[in-house]
């Protein structure tokens, strides 16, 4: 049966750097990706990260996974793309949909000593009437229309969310060259970065906080021609007598995300709810293994965060897999932990970060607590 | 902070909160003027002032400090802020007129001697002005910095310009 | 509250099942997102819940009275992604 040292699941910045911690001490990596380029997020971000320059910020998110990549050719971590993990069972078997060059796929079962899920997170969607009217989508989607394939989602853009996706997300979309005719938040404040917000202000969009959107219409020919909005209450219920309707042929949803948790539910690991994390999370400890021994777990999957921390993550699971492995000693993979966690610190510093690392800090002692030691799958 | 409700800040709040140039510097030529205001993980500033006069320190979530002696508003801190949120203000270009530098990433980039609208931080716009210089050397990044000249008295005011619609 | 909101709206939609379907499956007895999709299938489409798994847990919540965390979450058994019956057929074990 064909058998790796590890096995890491998404190709995102997690994946990508568990990849190349691990083949960089010497295991056999295979990391698996469902899209046709690995990357995850990375190369939809054209803009320049935040972050220290420990982080290469200042770089183009673009720019940073074309590195990664290149690091983990050199490291020699091999890539299956179009490849989705579709099973798990009893004596770490994974089973495979593995894409081929020819368009073909084919099921392969294997056995992996150590599995990484790197699996990311999806967009959450609001409900008001018309959202499954065509020219409705999640802000992420319309950021890989226009920087992955460069298509313009529409021309008058309607962005819901004030989150740093859908702050980034409207000043790309004008950069592509669309409107963005209005932006709603539902809370009373901007919920991403001012500087963000500052940007797309500059460049005269009209921020409406404690607004929702109630109504995406649709014109002759099924699409949005209209949007309605409306001020909301303390309980960002749409207060009746204060819509208004603006021209618009697109909606873009930037409500948060949600961590992505199919493997680990097939893996059995234990999960636990964690609100400002994006919902239910794999509890974790510190090494990023699961309930389950032998799997871990990093970046989004783990708690909706970003590129850095999902970056950081996926090193410190990408160490526990080799150390466990017997690959690196264990002072060594000590050392090198120690280190991270202290980068990690940092990112989750000040008003944005702290409440991440309080929940971090819970999500370590509720494993402690609740688990203790992982144990083998049965 | 009208900032975190808005979008926008409001010119005495960033008095407040961060260290402007005084109205002496101001007089004596370019300088950077920050506008990040929000303790968030970011340090590319600090790294590429040449002159040392931005200081961010440990942790990164620090607000830089821009010493305005040391300035010389050459402009480099304008393309690599992340944020977008430096600028460089030259309330000595002439008699009457200032200049401001600010990032510009959108298509097309405006030229030099071409006449714009320059808007204030909502978006408004301001008064009518002149591009008299586009920066956007490789080192930049694709983050040309353009530079308008402007009436003095909206130099505090001016920080971008209406975007220029591409030719159909 | 009533005219922004109406129960034809759809909330699953790889099942097409409306907020109405989902109340009817609470009714019924569902006190989790397991329970209304055992009985109208929300979330047991082509995207497996990842769309509408939020939005059931917030109506769920609004109904029962409970916090969203108490509905639960969807499991997941293999295969979790769709795949051609084919392509699962050839498998092999190498």
């Amino acid at each position: 049966m064909l058998e790796r040292d590890v096995v890491v699941v998404g190709a995102g910045p997690a994946g990508l750097a568990a990849s190349i911690e691990a083949a960089k001490a010497g295991a056999d990596v295979l990391l698996v990706d469902l899209n046709m380029k690995p990357g995850g997020q990375l190369f939809k971000q054209i803009h320049k990260f935040f972050g220290s320059s420990a982080h290469r910020s200042g770089t183009r998110g673009f720019e940073i996974g074309k590195m990664l990549l290149a690091e983990a050719e050199e490291a020699g971590v091999e890539i299956w793309l179009q490849s989705t993990v579709i099973g798990a069972f009893p004596g770490n078997l994974i089973a495979i949909e593995k894409g081929t060059d020819g368009g073909n796929k084919e099921v392969i079962t294997m056995r992996a000593k150590k599995l990484i899920i790197a699996t990311g997170a999806s967009e959450n969607v609001v409900r008001f009437k018309g959202w499954t009217t065509p020219g409705v989508m999640g802000a992420g989607a319309a950021q890989t229309m226009i920087n992955v394939n460069h298509v313009k989602p529409g021309k008058k853009i309607v962005m819901v969310g004030s989150g740093n996706v859908g702050l980034i997300v409207s000043y790309q979309l004008m950069q592509a060259g669309c409107d963005v005719v209005a932006l709603v938040e539902a809370a009373p404040k901007i919920g991403g970065y001012a500087v963000h917000a500052a940007k797309i202000r500059r460049a005269g969009v009209p921020i409406y906080t404690q607004h929702t959107v109630v109504e995406a219409v649709p014109g002759e020919d099924g699409t949005v021609c209209k949007v309605v909005i409306a001020k909301v209450d303390d309980h960002f219920q749409p207060i009746p007598g204060t819509e208004q309707e603006i021209e618009a042929d697109t909606v873009t949803i930037g409500a948060g995300l949600k961590p992505a948790t199919d493997m680990v539910k097939l893996e059995k690991c234990q999960l636990t709810f964690n609100g400002p994390f994006g919902g239910f999370i794999p509890l974790h400890n510190d090494r990023m293994e699961t309930s389950r021994a032998g799997v871990y777990v990093a970046g989004d999957a783990t708690g909706v965060e970003e590129a850095n921390t999902a970056l950081e993550e996926g090193r410190i699971a990408g160490i526990s897999a080799v150390e466990s492995l017997g690959l690196i000693g264990e002072s060594e993979a000590e050392k090198k932990r120690i280190e991270i966690w202290g980068r990690l610190e940092a990112l989750r510093m000040g008003p944005f970060g702290e409440r991440r690392q309080i929940e971090k800090n819970n999500i370590l002692a509720e494993y402690e607590e609740k688990i203790g030691t992982a144990v083998e799958m049965e | 902070m009208s900032l975190i409700n808005t979008g926008y800040l409001e010119p005495e709040e960033l008095r407040e909160l961060q260290k402007l140039p005084s109205e002496e510097r101001y007089q004596k030529g370019p300088v950077a003027v920050i506008e990040c205001v929000q303790e968030i993980p970011c340090n590319p500033c600090e790294a590429a002032c040449r002159f040392g006069a931005i200081r961010i320190g440990d942790p990164i979530t620090n607000l830089p400090q821009c010493s305005h002696e040391k300035c010389t508003g050459c402009g480099v801190c304008v393309s690599k802020c992340p944020g977008l949120a430096i600028f460089v203000v030259n309330k000595a270009y002439s008699e009457t007129t200032a200049t401001v530098s600010f990032p510009y990433e959108y298509m097309p980039v405006p030229e030099q001697d071409m006449a714009v609208t320059a808007v204030n931080r909502k978006g408004e716009p301001v008064c009518e002005a002149k591009v008299v210089k586009v920066l956007n050397p490789a080192a930049f990044d694709h983050t040309p910095v353009v530079t308008v000249e402007i009436p003095k008295e909206y130099a505090d005011d001016v920080r971008s310009i209406r975007r220029l619609q591409e030719a159909d | 509250m009533g005219e922004f909101f109406s129960d034809d709206m759809i909330v699953c939609r790889c099942e097409e099942v409306t907020v109405a379907e989902i109340k009817e499956a609470i009714r019924q007895g569902a006190r989790d997102v397991v329970g209304v999709k055992r009985r109208v299938r929300a979330g047991m489409g082509l995207c497996q819940g990842r769309t509408c798994e939020k939005m059931v847990q917030q109506i769920l919540a609004q109904e029962l009275g409970v916090k969203p965390w108490e509905t639960g979450t969807s499991s997941a058994r293999p295969p979790i992604r769709p795949i051609a019956f084919g392509d699962l057929a050839k498998g092999s074990v190498e």
